[in-house]
């Protein structure tokens, strides 16, 4: 059974349609990237994916079970974790309190876990805190506040929230955005260590292609909303219609 | 020992643990305890200090009673970052329930409490669930109109509970655990000095209690995920907070605080007035938050003292007296002005400088 499905998925805003009957099925332990020009649905498919965006008709079942109805929050809760296209942290919390949040929200549920009960007797929530920072190369410096990182950091962040959620499935849009090429490579072996030492199922929306070939077992392209191609990255490469829409002809 | 047993030891050894003090809870507790033990003293009292500040007792329980008002609303305000304009509701509103449960039920000054907090939780809940659907500005003006419809309905259609526009006047007080007269004062010498009337030694036990509270709450982690919502309301729903309920707890609380207040304030005065319920009330509670800092437990209490007072003692002077409104604005203006976080933001900043911004 495939990890994350979506059936004839539709998402129109009022003329356009955005996303157009997408069929897209996501294996455990793999790791898609998702591509296309601009417009051709990238976004607002996470956006559905994640509950942000209501689908006009279709479904998606996440684990087998339609998540359709349900809030963002609880699809969080069932194991999809999102990071952002810009660094959307705690800006005035400290580093570790940053993914202590995402942490407790992931440990205790979505709500009642007890109000009276002091902080600091919560030893696991601490040890997934502190265990993400690590994993992400942060924790030399987990009690800065949060806003005054340096931007490549705040994105590394920005990824350990994600993490520190303990997710099933990490849908990454755009990682390496505004990063300098230092901080992209650090991310791409960021990614590779996750995915090595944590198994984690990734779908990555990503522009830098060679990211996108290097890291992808599967590439799915968009265009207008549909899927026009998808395979492995050699396929992909080779694939004619690929290179008209997406490419531009442009020889790889 | 069977398992059961075993098990309800353990929720026991569980339950008893969470009250443990942690951290600097212990400490912070005990300055506080010895900061309200001579607070009247200081203020009302002591010789030269006192005539300089002019303050009397009962004022001094007027402060601690807003100040615990203000310390539930900065948990609002401050922490979650939601700005209420309708919490007279659950100040009058427990003020009305506390009085006439006195009347009809039982003036057992703790009972009062017990009966004006319950009523403003459960009216924090009700409100609290219709005004959340919306942010912002929304929220604030919901909240506000919820509280003039409170307003309006004692003033005139429940006047006869109420007694309308003359307030509330048939509270009856009995005597703390069937002993103690709230307003005689200590029996033994140094007690007496130092504290004053039981009244004060009642409202100063509650206020330990609900700073206590506050403090804890602030560090459970409801505390940081109030935070959390504050700074980014999008990141907090996509790490998996259920923020609506969150957002709805957090008024629960302030709620809380408030009717804990409300129901003290009606013990304090012996008297419900319509007022307690109007928007001023409201006003008042957030001037007062904001002027002691936002986002911090004790600055509200000093804000509530500073309001305090302007209005009681500075307007009673001759000269300068009668314009203690435009007095109280000015000190606002300015004290936003040179301190935006206000003033105990000023005082930690300054601290911080101090102790190189060791917490």
């Amino acid at each position: 059974m495939a990890l994350l499905e979506t059936e004839n998925l539709v998402k129109e805003f009022g003329g356009l349609v955005a996303t157009d009957d997408v069929n897209l099925s996501i294996e455990e332990g793999e790791r898609v990237s998702i591509i296309g020009p601009n417009g051709a649905g990238k976004s607002t498919l996470i956006n559905l994916i994640t509950r942000r965006l209501d689908p006009t008709s279709g479904d998606i079942r996440f684990k087998g079970e339609s998540i359709v109805n349900r809030d963002p929050h609880e699809v969080v809760q069932m194991g999809v974790s999102k990071s952002f296209q810009t660094a959307s942290i705690f800006s005035n919390l400290t580093v570790r309190e940053n993914a202590e949040i995402a942490a407790l929200a992931s440990e205790h549920g979505s709500f009642g876990f007890k109000l009276l009960q002091h902080r600091d007797s919560l030893d696991e929530v601490h040890e997934v805190a502190a265990d993400t920072l690590d994993a992400v190369g942060l924790l030399g410096q987990a009690d800065r506040t949060a806003s005054e990182l340096p931007y490549g950091d705040k994105r590394r962040l920005e990824i350990g929230i994600a993490l520190a959620a303990e997710p099933d499935l990490l849908l990454m849009d755009e990682p390496t955005a505004g990063m300098s090429p230092e901080e992209t490579e650090a991310t791409v072996d960021l990614v590779e260590e996750v995915k090595r030492e944590l198994g984690l199922t990734f779908v990555l929306i990503e522009h830098d292609m060679e990211i996108v070939f290097s890291i992808s077992d599967r590439i799915v392209v968009l265009n207008r909303g549909q899927i026009i191609a998808e395979g492995t990255p050699d396929e992909i490469r080779g694939n004619p219609a690929v290179q008209e829409a997406y490419l531009g002809g442009v020889e790889l | 020992m069977s398992d059961e047993a075993a098990t309800s030891d353990g929720a026991l050894a569980q339950l008893a643990g969470i009250w443990k003090p942690r951290g600097n809870e212990a400490r912070v507790m005990a300055g506080t305890a010895i900061v309200l033990a001579l607070f009247p003293f200081v203020f009302s009292r002591m010789p030269v200090v006192s005539g300089f500040l002019q303050g009397y007792q009962s004022l001094a329980t007027l402060i601690l009673v807003w100040g615990i008002f203000a310390l539930g609303f900065d948990l609002l305000l401050g922490y979650t970052g939601l700005l209420s304009f309708g919490h007279a509701a659950f100040w009058g509103g427990a003020a009305y329930a506390a009085g006439v449960f006195s009347q009809y039920v039982s003036g057992s000054p703790i009972l009062m409490v017990l009966a004006g907090t319950t009523f403003a939780v459960l009216l924090a809940w009700f409100l609290g669930f219709l005004s959340l659907r919306r942010g912002g500005i929304y929220f604030a003006i919901l909240t506000l109109a919820f509280a003039q419809m409170l307003f309006y309905m004692s003033s005139s259609p429940l006047a006869f509970i109420t007694g309308g526009e003359n307030g509330f006047t048939g509270v009856e007080t009995a005597e703390l655990f069937g002993i103690f007269a709230l307003e005689s004062e200590l029996p033994l010498f140094p007690l007496e000095m130092l504290l004053g009337t039981w009244l004060y030694v009642f409202v100063a036990a509650i206020a330990l209690l609900c700073i206590a509270l506050g403090y804890r709450i602030l560090n459970s982690p409801y505390g940081m995920v109030f935070r959390a919502i504050r700074e980014n309301e999008q990141r907090a729903e996509f790490v998996g907070l259920n923020v609506w309920r969150y957002r709805l707890m957090s008024f629960i609380i302030s709620g809380f605080f408030a009717g804990v207040a409300g129901s003290l304030f009606v013990i304090h005065g012996t008297y419900v007035p319509l007022s307690s319920l109007y928007w001023t009330a409201s006003g008042e509670v957030v001037i007062m938050t904001v002027l002691g800092g936002t986002g911090s437990l004790f600055g509200p209490l000093i804000g509530a003292g500073i309001y305090l007072y302007v209005e009681n003692i500075v307007s009673g002077f001759d000269t300068i007296g009668p314009f203690w409104h435009l007095i109280l604005g000015v000190v606002f203006v300015v004290t936003i002005w040179v301190f935006p976080r206000g003033i105990w933001g000023f005082v930690r900043d300054v601290r911080d400088r101090v102790t190189g911004g060791d917490d």
